[in-house]
């Protein structure tokens, strides 16, 4: 199964832009992948200091360094919507996805390629607008759930929450345009053969979470700019003196919420999937029912919102419906589950660095979900509604998940990335610091939550100072693996080896192996062709062979 | 090249179609503001009361029920606003008249508007105004003090509605809010203006 070529791709010349030229004003999905890249190293990094600033305050009882708790209240909220917007976001679908979606469905680039520009440099000028908002009057001190009254004029007078709304205006902006760009890229760019049922997971992983994007982040776009007119025009739609509802926002913002979760964890699956079938040796176990559990995650993601609002005072026919819908999302990923066991189930399982995050986000990624299980009860919600229970649920199923594939991601494609393959034994160290790290900073919140502390709150009685010390202990260690992966960056780039075309044998049988390392400025220029017994995702359907 | 500006043709189909579900949903958000009132007036939702194309009873049963009155001020606008009753015991579908009274405390005229709401929220939609102050702009000269009148009654079908046929006691609230721009003169215009000015923001 050799490379057919398909003419009809001559438009690219070998124009090479150099210097800052080449980033500015690039169009390439591999550079702007990487600069999306590196815009998420860079939040990662602040976003993690500010984490690292609130379990020191939280280590012991008593204000310890935020005499300003409006400054500890910033700190929460910038921390989150940095990770979730400017980290995970960027890294998943702009770099991730820009790089390696066209690279696996055979496409020269992505279908435009002026438009994913303009959508990294629109998230960039979002994250500076929202780490000025910090340095703005009184700062943002909402949370990231910028809930009204709180958000509204009254209690937030500064300039600091416009900035805030008007920085996610853009990074909206900035990812409707790339959610377009890479449903059209999938919908008409894919090498001949490359039928919908033939796409790698993480090709689907990103479609799916492409029309997430597509359908809940113009419905942010709206609430907040309700919540900016309500703050400096006057109206009313959510403040009550006017005749407004707080509700509405609360409804509006989980509307996009809850889907904006599946927009962060579904990249991830399809990232898992991709690891646990190249180190497994095998094509992962029921593949259709993989892609359609994801497609069933996004639609049941819409229709679950309210469970975010079990104490806000909706009916008991509204938290009863919410309590089944929320339940039934654990169908479609416990197929997910179980299928990345069956994959690995019988496989001749190679340990290497990808492999072990892939195996940490399993772990990490049942335990949240299991938390999720119990919180989707409307009663148990009642007791555990902002304690730390629900602080330490969410950084299970979708924060440090997210960041082990996103880990995973890096070790499994730095190689085609850059050319240079990691140090396998320091990427093995680093596995096993975060891992213990965010675990013994983790699930100790369970038990702090179970004992009724709040979050959001700097301080707290003497009565949880034990787990909150293990837990600021965990925070330290996850520094230290934090810290060491940009070191492996740095030292990859110093010291890798080089790479080869394929690294990782004949369990890797996407297309991006099939381009030498580091992957050239223009890819697939002559198309490939997969045949019709080929699966681009799996040897035993094929595969995809190298050109001679 | 009739090849390539062919698939360059679809992919900007499919771009426009994209670009129409995005502004689609932009709009949905908005319209989603008076769907959401219209959503709340129906069933009663976030206790919500029926004041609209509300005619008086057509029957009155024996069943009765007790029915409470809150008031509250928004601390920004400096009245005093008390039910003349605190509670009222009614029958089904019987109608009556009850009085808030408000006294502006200060030196200088202000104007508010009250906002309202039912507990529980099941019995909200058998809460009928007829008549009512509900987001009223009042003006009030230093010192004057009004009379307020609220015409209800509650609808009888509250007695076949498995979820609120066991509620006994009706809370009807009101909170008073300072309105924005006491100096325009055009307080006490009616409330019915009022709210469909507003509802043209959505």
């Amino acid at each position: 199964m050799a490379y057919a070529t398909t003419a009809g791709h001559g438009e690219h010349d070998d124009h090479h832009p150099t210097g800052w030229r080449r980033w500015i004003y690039s169009t390439n999905h591999k550079d702007i992948g990487t600069m999306y890249i590196i815009l998420s190293l860079v939040a990662a990094l602040i976003g993690g200091v500010m984490s690292w600033m609130i379990r020191l305050e939280l280590a012991e009882p008593g204000i310890q360094f935020f005499d300003n708790t409006q400054f500890y209240n910033v700190l929460v909220t910038a921390h989150g919507f940095l990770m979730v917007f400017f980290v995970v976001m960027p890294a998943m679908i702009g770099g991730f996805g820009n790089w390696f979606v066209p690279l696996m469905i055979g496409a020269p680039d992505m279908a435009f390629p002026r438009m994913n520009n303009i959508s990294f440099w629109l998230t960039a000028a979002g994250l500076t607008l929202l780490v000025s908002s910090a340095f703005v009057g009184e700062g943002p001190g909402t949370g990231w759930t910028v809930y009204p009254p709180l958000s509204s004029i009254a209690y937030h007078p500064g300039a600091a929450v416009d900035f805030g709304i008007l920085a996610l205006h853009l990074a909206g902006a900035g990812s409707i345009l790339g959610a377009i760009n890479l449903i059209v890229t999938v919908f008409n760019m894919r090498a001949p053969g490359m039928t919908l049922h033939r796409m790698p997971l993480f090709v689907w992983a990103i479609l799916v979470t492409a029309f997430l994007l597509l359908l809940a982040l113009p419905v942010l776009a709206g609430a907040l700019t309700m919540l900016l007119t309500d703050r400096n025009f006057g109206t009313s739609f959510y403040a009550v003196s006017g005749g407004g509802d707080p509700l509405l926002w609360q409804h509006l913002f989980w509307f996009f919420g809850h889907p904006e979760v599946y927009i962060i964890i579904l990249p991830a699956f399809g990232i898992i999937s991709q690891i646990i079938s190249t180190f497994s040796k095998k094509p992962v176990f029921g593949y259709l029912g993989m892609a359609y559990a994801m497609c069933a995650i996004g639609f049941v993601g819409f229709i679950v919102w309210a469970h975010h609002m079990y104490t806000s005072g909706i009916g008991t026919n509204a938290r009863a419906y919410f309590t089944v819908a929320t339940m039934i999302i654990a169908v479609p990923t416990g197929i997910k589950i179980f299928s990345w066991l069956a994959t690995m189930w019988g496989g001749s399982i190679d340990f290497k660095a990808p492999m072990m995050f892939a195996l940490g986000f399993l772990w990490l990624f049942v335990i949240g979900g299991v938390t999720g299980v119990v919180l989707a009860n409307a009663g148990i919600d009642f007791v555990m509604h902002d304690t730390y229970y629900v602080v330490a649920h969410f950084h299970y199923v979708m924060a440090i998940a997210a960041i082990f594939a996103m880990f995973g991601a890096y070790y499994y494609w730095i190689g085609k990335m850059s050319g240079r393959q990691y140090s396998e034994r320091l990427a093995q160290i680093q596995f096993w610091i975060f891992f213990i790290g965010v675990n013994v900073l983790f699930f100790p919140q369970h038990f702090l939550g179970l004992g009724g502390m709040p979050r959001r709150i700097p301080d707290y009685p003497d009565a949880f100072a034990g787990w909150n010390m293990v837990s600021s202990v965990g925070a330290a260690i996850t520094m230290v693996g934090t810290l060491m992966f940009y070191y492996i960056i740095w030292h990859t780039f110093r010291y890798g080896k080089t790479a080869e075309a394929n690294p990782w044998g004949e369990g890797a049988t996407t297309l991006e192996w099939t381009v030498p390392s580091p992957a050239p400025f223009h890819t697939h220029e002559e198309l490939p062709v997969i045949g019709a017994g080929d699966h681009g995702h799996g040897p035993l359907h094929g595969g995809v062979q190298p050109a001679e | 090249m009739s090849d390539k500006a062919g698939r360059d043709r679809k992919k900007a189909r499919s771009a426009v179609v994209l670009f129409a579900i995005a502004g689609g949903m932009v709009g949905l958000s908005f319209a989603s503001v008076p769907l959401y009132r219209a959503f709340c007036q129906a069933t009663g939702y976030g206790g919500t009361p029926r004041t609209e194309n509300v005619t008086a009873p057509t029957t009155i049963t024996d069943r009765r029920v007790t029915v409470q009155f809150d008031a509250n001020v928004n601390p920004e606008l400096p009245w005093r606003f008390k039910p003349v009753q605190r509670s009222v015991d009614v029958r089904l579908g019987e109608e009556t008249l009850i009085h808030y009274t408000a006294t502006n405390l200060s030196d200088r005229p202000l104007t508010g508007t009250a906002t309202f709401n039912v507990s529980p929220d099941a019995a909200a939609q058998y809460f009928s105004k007829i008549q009512c102050f509900c987001f009223t702009e009042q003006t009030l000269a230093p010192g004057q003090e009004v009379s307020m009148p609220v015409l209800f009654y509650v609808d009888p079908a509250i007695a076949a509605d498995a979820d609120a046929r066991d509620i006994s006691t009706i809370t009807l609230s009101y909170t008073f809010y300072r309105t924005n721009g006491d100096d325009k003169n055009n307080a006490n215009s009616a409330g019915v203006a009022a709210r469909s000015a507003r509802g043209g923001n959505g």
